[in-house]
C-alpha cells in the first residue's frame, strides 16, 4: 500500500511538474512532424539536368522516350532561378526520374552547379556515336563515376538487354518494408521512452536531494526501494501515454498493442533503473550530465545502424537500444516476430530489475550525500 | 530509550573521525540536548541514531533496536524534525501531511489538528511553496509528530521563529514531554536548551565533553553571589555578597530586615558562559 501512495503522489507531483509537460509537448511536436512533415514515403526518384545536344532527328527521338515514360504525357516549361538568372527548362517526370532538360550546355553547367547534382550532355561525336559528357560535384564516388564510364561505353539497348536477362530472386519471400513514416516510429519511440525516461527520472531524484525530501522519506517506515520504484511506476506511465500519443494517431490499428505495451513496460523499466543507478553516483543533475550524455550519445548509435542498414558492426548490437529499436519495429510490422520482441522484454525486465537492485542498494546507502 | 557507546563516524573512513568515542544514555520521557557550535558532530550524531547514517563503530540503540540493522519498524516510533525544511512544494500542506501518515504502520496523527497546534490551520489548502520559511519550518515541525513518535528528534526546532512562534513550538515540547516522548534535541541554542533540557551534552570537535542537567551546571560552574541594591542611608546602595560565607549570608539577612530592596539577583552563571569554560570554544 505504501508503494501505491507513494506511486499516487508522484503522480500527483509530476502532473503539477514541468516534466511531464515537456514530455507530453514533446509527444505532441513528435507526432506533428510525423503526420505533417514525414510523407508516407520519402520521393526516392533521382533528380536528372540533362542537356541533348543531338541533331534533331536523334534530339526528337531521345525526347520521345522521355515523353513515353513521363507519368501525364505532357512536357511542363520550367523556369529555375539560379542566382540572379531564371533559366528555363523543360521537365519530364516518370516513376523513377524528375529529368530537367537544360537549353544549353551552359545552362546545364550553371544548374548542376547551383543544384549540387550531376548534369550530363549528350552529343555525338565524331564517329557519329553518342557521347556524354559528365559534370559531377567532385565528391561522387569511384564506383558511381565506374557506373557512369559503364553505362556510357555500351549502346542503352544493349545494356538493357544484358539486364534483362538477369536472373534475380530474394532470400526471404515475405520480407517486409515499413513506409518511411512507420519506419521512424521505432527510433522516435526509443528517444521517447527509454532516452527521456532515464534523463526525467534522474532529474527527480536530483530535485530530492537538493530539497532533502529523500531525507524526509528515509525516516518513514516506508523503503528506499519503494520511493525509488514509484518513481519508475510513474516515469513508466507517462511513457505509455506519451508514446501512444504518437502511435495511435499515426499507426493506428497497425501496431500488436498488448505486445506494444509489454515491450513499453519492459523498456521503460530498463531506462529509468539505469537513470536511477546513474543518479547514484551524483549528487546533482549538473554533475551527472556528462555521464548522461555519453550515455545517450552511445544510445543513439544504434539509431544509425537502424536508418543505414549498411552500416551495422557486431559490437552496436550490444547497445541496449539497438534490441530496443528492433523490438518496436517487428510490433508496427504485419508479421513481425513477436517471440523476439518477448524475448527481448524478459532480457530488459531482468536487466532492469538487476540495475534496479543495485540502485537500490547504491541510494539505501547515500540518502544524505 | 537511547544507548549510545564509543560511537565514532568518518565521513573519509579514515582516522578523521566526526565524532569519536561518543557514549551516552537517555531515559524515556526525557529531553535530552546535544549542544555544540557548527561542525561540532551533533548532526552526525544524530544522522546515526534516526538511521540517516550508517553507523560504522560502536554500539547504538533506539528504542530497543540497533541500529546496525535498521528494521524499518523503527522508523514507527521516531519522528525527526529537519533543520532545513523538506516538504514537498507542489503539495498543499494538509496533502503534505496526508501522504506522510500513509508511509507509517502505526496510528497516526490527523494532518488537520498538527497545523492547527503549529499555526498553520487556515494554510491547510496553500501548497507548501507559497509558504514562508518559518512556515516551512513549522509544516517540518508538525510532519515529525504525525506518526505519534516515542523518540524525537529535533535539529534547531526554533531557529529563523519569531519569539511568538518559537514560544509555541517549546509549548508543544513541554506537552510531548508530559506525554513521556524522548526528545533528543541539538542546537546551538543555549537559552533553549537551558529552558528544555533535562540535561544536556556538551560537544566540541567530535568529542563530549560533558553531560549534566543545566542546573546542576549553573550550580557547579556559577559564581554563588548575589548583586543587592537597596535604599541605605545616604541613598541607593550595591552590594555582592556570597551565598556561602556566613558573614555575608548573614549580611544579606540583615539588609533585607532593616531596608527597601530594590533589586536582587543570584549571579548564576548562563549555559553558554559554562560552555566557554567547560570546552574553551564559543558556539559559533
Amino acid at each position: 500500500m505504501k508503494l501505491w501512495y507513494s506511486f499516487l503522489k508522484e503522480l500527483q507531483l509530476s502532473s503539477k511538474g514541468f516534466y511531464f509537460y515537456i514530455e507530453i509537448l514533446m509527444a505532441l511536436i513528435m507526432l506533428v512532424v510525423v503526420l505533417f512533415v514525414i510523407p508516407e514515403n520519402f520521393d526516392k526518384r533521382s533528380t536528372e539536368y540533362i542537356y541533348v545536344g543531338l541533331p534533331k532527328p536523334a534530339s526528337e527521338a531521345m525526347l520521345g522516350k522521355l515523353l513515353d515514360s513521363d507519368t501525364d504525357g505532357i512536357v511542363e516549361s520550367v523556369t529555375i532561378k539560379v542566382k540572379d538568372e531564371e533559366l528555363s527548362t523543360d521537365y519530364y517526370e516518370s516513376d523513377e526520374s524528375k529529368v530537367y532538360l537544360a537549353k544549353s550546355e551552359s545552362d546545364l553547367i550553371k544548374l548542376a552547379d547551383s543544384k549540387k547534382q550531376p548534369g550530363v550532355a549528350i552529343s555525338l561525336d565524331e564517329a557519329g556515336s553518342l557521347h556524354y559528357k559528365y559534370y559531377l560535384q567532385g565528391y561522387e564516388s569511384q564506383k558511381l563515376k565506374n557506373l557512369y564510364m559503364v553505362s556510357a561505353s555500351k549502346d542503352l539497348a544493349s545494356l538493357q538487354e544484358g539486364i534483362n536477362g538477369q536472373e534475380v530472386r530474394s532470400m526471404s519471400g515475405d520480407y517486409e518494408v515499413l513506409s518511411d513514416r512507420a519506419n521512424t516510429i521505432p527510433a522516435l519511440l526509443t528517444f521517447n521512452g527509454s532516452f527521456m525516461g532515464m534523463f526525467i527520472i534522474a532529474a527527480y531524484i536530483f530535485l530530492d536531494k537538493s530539497a532533502g525530501i529523500i531525507k524526509a522519506y528515509a525516516v518513514t517506515a516506508s523503503t528506499v526501494w519503494q520511493y525509488l520504484m514509484s518513481k519508475v511506476l510513474v516515469i513508466t506511465l507517462t511513457t505509455i501515454i506519451t508514446s501512444l500519443i504518437v502511435v495511435i494517431p499515426a499507426l493506428g490499428g497497425k501496431p500488436d498493442y498488448p505486445l506494444l505495451l509489454l515491450f513499453l513496460v519492459t523498456t521503460g523499466f530498463f531506462a529509468s533503473a539505469l537513470g536511477l543507478l546513474v543518479s547514484s553516483f551524483f549528487k546533482s543533475l549538473n554533475q551527472s550530465f556528462n555521464a548522461i550524455f555519453v550515455l545517450i550519445i552511445a544510445m543513439m548509435l544504434p539509431s544509425i545502424a537502424y536508418f543505414i542498414p549498411s552500416w551495422e558492426p557486431f559490437w552496436i548490437r550490444f547497445i541496449p537500444s539497438y534490441p530496443i529499436l528492433q523490438g518496436f519495429r517487428e510490433i508496427i510490422l504485419d508479421n513481425g516476430d513477436a517471440s523476439y520482441v518477448l524475448f527481448a522484454s524478459l532480457g530488459f525486465f531482468v536487466a532492469g530489475s538487476l540495475l534496479f537492485i543495485w540502485s537500490n542498494h547504491r541510494h539505501k546507502g547515500l540518502l544524505t550525500a | 530509550m537511547i544507548k549510545v557507546k564509543n560511537l565514532y563516524h568518518s565521513y573519509s573512513r579514515d582516522e578523521r573521525y566526526a565524532v569519536k568515542d561518543v557514549s551516552f544514555e537517555i531515559e524515556k520521557g526525557e529531553i535530552f540536548g546535544f549542544l555544540g557550535p557548527s561542525g561540532a558532530g551533533k548532526s552526525t550524531t544524530q544522522g546515526i541514531l534516526s538511521g540517516l547514517l550508517r553507523l560504522q563503530k560502536g554500539e547504538v540503540t533506539v528504542a530497543g533496536y540497533n541500529v546496525k540493522k535498521i528494521s524499518n519498524k523503527m522508523f514507527n516510533q521516531i519522528g525527526m524534525s529537519f533543520e532545513q525544511s523538506n516538504v514537498y512544494n507542489k503539495l498543499t500542506a494538509r496533502e503534505n501531511l496526508a501522504f506522510y501518515r500513509k508511509l507509517f504502520d502505526v496510528e497516526t496523527r490527523d494532518p488537520d489538528e498538527l497545523l492547527e497546534l503549529v499555526g498553520l490551520a487556515d494554510k491547510a489548502k496553500v501548497k507548501a511553496g507559497e509558504f514562508s520559511k518559518g512556515m516551512k519550518h513549522r509544516l517540518t515541525f508538525a510532519r515529525s509528530m504525525i506518526n505519534n513518535p516515542s523518540i524525537w528528534f529535533l535539529d534547531e526546532p526554533t531557529t529563523g521563529l519569531d519569539p511568538a512562534i518559537a514560544a509555541t513550538i517549546k509549548d508543544i515540547i513541554w506537552d510531548q514531554k508530559k506525554r513521556e516522548v524522548t526528545t533528543f534535541l541539538t542546537t546551538h541554542n543555549m537559552f533553549i536548551a537551558d529552558e528544555l533540557c533535562n540535561r544536556v551534552a556538551f560537544i566540541v570537535d567530535g568529542e563530549v565533553r560533558l553531560i549534566d542537567s543545566p542546573r546542576s551546571l549553573k550550580l557547579q560552574y556559577g559564581s554563588r553571589f548575589v548583586d543587592i541594591e537597596y535604599i541605605g542611608g545616604n541613598g541607593l546602595v550595591k552590594e555582592s555578597l556570597s551565598t556561602v560565607d556566613d558573614k555575608d549570608r548573614a549580611r544579606i539577612k540583615h539588609i533585607i530586615d532593616n531596608n527597601e530592596i530594590q533589586t536582587m539577583h543570584t549571579k548564576e552563571a548562563t549555559l553558554e558562559e559554562i560552555f566557554i569554560k567547560v570546552t574553551g570554544r564559543g558556539l559559533i
